[in-house]
Parts: C-alpha cells; sequence; structure tokens
C-alpha cells in the first residue's frame, strides 16, 4: 500500500514539473539506444485523466449516448410500424437517435483529445443496475419516457460539470465544464423543455371533453409532430 | 398491500394490451397481406443485431486512432465514417422489415448493445485486414440470409421463397459489400507496400492522404 501511496505521489509530482517530457526527450536521445518511449510525451495535463473521476464519467456519459442512441431507434422503428403507423412519434426519435449518435462520436473523440483512452466498458457511480424495460410503448407513455432519459443525460451533463468545477477539488477541469456548457447543457435545456411541453399538450388533449376526442387528439398530434420535429 | 401490488401489476399488463384512457384500442386489420416467414424474419432480425456490433466495433477502432499516442486522424475518420454506415445498413433492414409489416412485437429485444471485442491494433495494417475480415464475415451473413430466405416453410409447411428481399440483399446489400471490401483491401495492399520500406512514414503519409491532405 505505501508503495503504492508513493508511486502515485512521485507521479503527481512529475505531473506538477513542468518539462518532464523535455527532460525525457533529453535523457533519451542521449543514449545511445534506437528506441524512444518518451511516456509523458503525451496529451494528458490538468486533472482529467489524474484522478480518473472525470475521464471515467465522461467516457461513461459517451456509453450512455450509444445505448440511448439505438433504444430511441428502437422506439422510431416501433412507431413506424403499420399498427401504430405514427409517422411524427416516428420522426421524433429518429432525431433523438440521430442527435445520440453523432453526440457519442464526439464523446469519444474528446476523450482521446484530452490523453485518454475510451472504454466503452466505463459505467458512471451514478448508474444503478439497469431494469429491463419495454421500449413498445403507446404515445403517451413514449413520451414520457423520452422526457425522463433525456433528463437523465441533461443532469449527468450537470454531474460531470460539478466534479469538473468543484472549488479546490483533485478534479478541477475547465476545460471538459466548458466542453460540456458549449456542446451539451444549452441544447439538452431545449429539447426537454419541447417534450415537456408536448407532454402537456397531449394530457390536455386525451382529458378533453371526456376523452371523447382521443383518437382524433392522437392523430392531430402525430400530424403536428411531423411539422415540428 | 399485495392485492394492491398485484392490481397494479395486472393493470399495467394489460395497460399495454388494451386500451386505457390515453391511448386507442388496437385494431384489427387483415394480415394476409403480412407474407415473411419465421426462419427468414428471424435471420434478417440476427443480421440487424450484426450491423449494430460492427457498429461499435468500427467506434472502438476510430476511438483507438484517435488517442494522442497512435494520432491517425486519417484513419479515426476512416472507421468513424464505417460505423455510421453499419448503423445507417441497420436501419435499412429496420426499415424493410416495417415495409413487410413485421416489428409489431419484439421491437425492444432487435438489438443488444454489447462493448467492442476488439479495442487495440498494432498499426493502421493491422486495423485495415481486420475491418476487411469484419467485412467478410458480414457479407457471409447476408449470403446466408439470402439462402435463409430463399427457401424458408411458411406456417402451413410449404416452400416458401421471399424474392423480394432475396432481391434486395443481392442487389443492394452484396453489392455495397463487395465495393467496401475491395476498397478496404486495395488500400491495405498500398499502405503494405509503403510500409515495407518506409514504416513509420508510410503510415504518417497515408494517414494524411485518408484526410484528403495533400502533403
Amino acid at each position: 500500500m505505501k508503495a503504492v501511496y508513493a508511486i502515485a505521489c512521485l507521479l503527481a509530482l512529475s505531473a506538477v514539473s513542468a518539462d518532464v517530457c523535455y527532460n525525457e526527450v533529453s535523457m533519451e536521445c542521449g543514449r545511445a539506444t534506437s528506441s524512444l518511449a518518451l511516456p509523458s510525451c503525451n496529451a494528458v495535463y490538468g486533472n482529467f485523466g489524474r484522478q480518473g473521476n472525470v475521464a471515467n464519467e465522461l467516457q461513461a456519459y459517451a456509453n450512455l449516448h450509444l445505448r440511448r442512441s439505438y433504444e430511441y431507434l428502437l422506439s422510431a422503428a416501433y412507431y413506424n410500424n403499420y399498427q401504430t403507423n405514427r409517422d411524427g412519434f416516428h420522426k421524433l426519435f429518429k432525431k433523438l437517435s440521430d442527435e445520440a449518435w453523432a453526440k457519442t462520436v464526439e464523446i469519444i473523440q474528446h476523450v482521446t483529445k484530452r490523453g485518454g483512452t475510451m472504454d466503452f466498458r466505463s459505467r458512471s457511480s451514478l448508474e444503478t443496475e439497469a431494469r429491463e424495460s419495454t421500449l413498445e410503448l403507446q404515445e403517451l407513455e413514449s413520451l414520457a419516457h423520452a422526457l425522463d432519459t433525456q433528463k437523465e443525460m441533461a443532469e449527468r451533463a450537470f454531474f460531470i460539470h460539478q466534479e469538473a468545477t468543484r472549488n479546490n477539488h483533485k478534479t478541477h477541469d475547465p476545460e471538459i465544464a466548458q466542453y460540456l456548457e458549449e456542446e451539451f447543457i444549452e441544447d439538452q435545456a431545449k429539447t426537454v423543455r419541447d417534450l415537456a411541453g408536448h407532454t402537456s399538450d397531449l394530457k390536455q388533449f386525451i382529458t378533453a371533453n371526456e376523452g371523447k376526442d382521443l383518437s382524433l387528439a392522437l392523430y392531430l398530434f402525430d400530424e403536428y409532430l411531423q411539422k415540428v420535429v | 398491500m399485495k392485492i394492491f401490488l398485484a392490481i397494479v401489476v395486472l393493470l399495467a399488463v394489460c395497460s399495454s394490451a388494451f386500451g386505457t384512457q390515453c391511448n386507442v384500442n388496437p385494431v384489427n386489420i387483415p394480415k394476409q397481406w403480412i407474407t415473411m416467414t419465421h426462419g427468414c424474419r428471424s435471420s434478417v432480425r440476427q443480421q440487424i443485431q450484426m450491423e449494430v456490433s460492427a457498429s461499435i466495433q468500427y467506434l472502438a477502432m476510430g476511438a483507438h486512432f484517435s488517442r494522442d499516442s497512435v494520432n491517425r486522424p486519417g484513419f479515426a475518420k476512416l472507421f468513424f465514417d464505417a460505423s455510421s454506415e453499419e448503423r445507417e445498413h441497420a436501419m435499412k433492414l429496420i426499415e424493410y422489415l416495417l415495409m413487410r409489416g413485421e416489428l409489431t412485437t419484439n421491437v425492444t429485444s432487435l438489438i443488444t448493445i454489447r462493448p467492442p471485442e476488439r479495442k487495440h491494433w498494432a498499426s493502421g495494417v493491422d486495423a485495415l485486414e481486420d475491418a476487411l475480415k469484419m467485412e467478410t464475415e458480414v457479407t457471409k451473413a447476408i449470403k446466408n440470409v439470402i439462402i435463409k430466405c430463399e427457401s424458408d416453410r411458411d406456417g402451413q409447411g410449404h416452400e416458401n421463397n421471399d424474392y423480394h428481399l432475396v432481391d434486395y440483399l443481392t442487389g443492394d446489400f452484396l453489392e455495397e459489400q463487395y465495393k467496401g471490401q475491395r476498397d478496404l483491401a486495395g488500400k491495405a495492399s498500398t499502405l503494405k507496400k509503403m510500409m515495407e520500406r518506409h514504416s513509420s512514414l508510410g503510415e504518417f503519409i497515408f494517414d494524411k492522404k485518408l484526410l484528403g491532405m495533400d502533403i
């Protein structure tokens, strides 16, 4: 245990000193070997890789986007079968899927931008055991599911942001905080608000006129989604 | 309490099958037009899962070549693009099933996300050859779907040939596979020739070429 601690201290110390890469280059170039290892000449700086938490959370965030992307794709497929036949709901979920997929690639690229390695097994410390749930939901349920999962992703961004900005903490990383603010947080607020708005509308249509408007309301709302998504 | 719980569970189960205050009752319309056979359907479903797994494997390749210590943005771009292409293949097959009246049930179990099998490649050549191997396996799997759908048995035990799906897979999917394989094989050959004499410079130049950069 002490040895691990000593190595950790040594690593921390070496990372603070400014010209580690340069020192390695001068030392190894002076020797008559044909190999250059230069382990300190990498893109890792700040607290990104050192404490592990922000790095791990960001990898887990990519994995969450990947999973959601394919779940939304299946929801989109379900609403495009001949029985459900709701093209607006199909478009809504297809868009969520495409966005989550693009973000998956972006986050992976950002992990490597900061000198990290992408681990597809990383899970967030916030994640609980995933429960088996069906994606074959009726209209209002599916909107509720989309709203919940989008909120989860938005709150996860807040959590990583918090990890990256805690004052005087060893995980402080303004670059990650800025990246999350610019690429995620603003858009997520809009997506969540839009989905909440859709839910409110649909809820009113369902209960209005003692539920007699139900089938026409669902039809019209789907037509509306086709226009706005 | 237990009875209450049981009622809640029962309601939850029923709500998916019947109309509630929030959704309309499912309607019955004739089903004779839905003609895909069981074996053919499940082989297409498996193919969708295979395309999804390939998309994730390509993501891992893109991630590997994006690393600071590997630094091959051209290769990374090639593999990230390939990853999106595999996802599109999965989407095309899903669209096809929907057109044929499928995917009204068992939608959730269609795709499972598993971490990629491999996450490290020794060189660009290694990765291109691995990609070629993977594409070859996908091609073989598509051919097996074709074979299955060409002579399957329907519910009454009659021989059934799904001409249209067989034609679609042969014309669209196999064509794309063969073109993709030829492209990867060409790239691997060119790179391997460059690597024979000038290993690190060869890969560096080839990578920039993949980015569309002239150096």
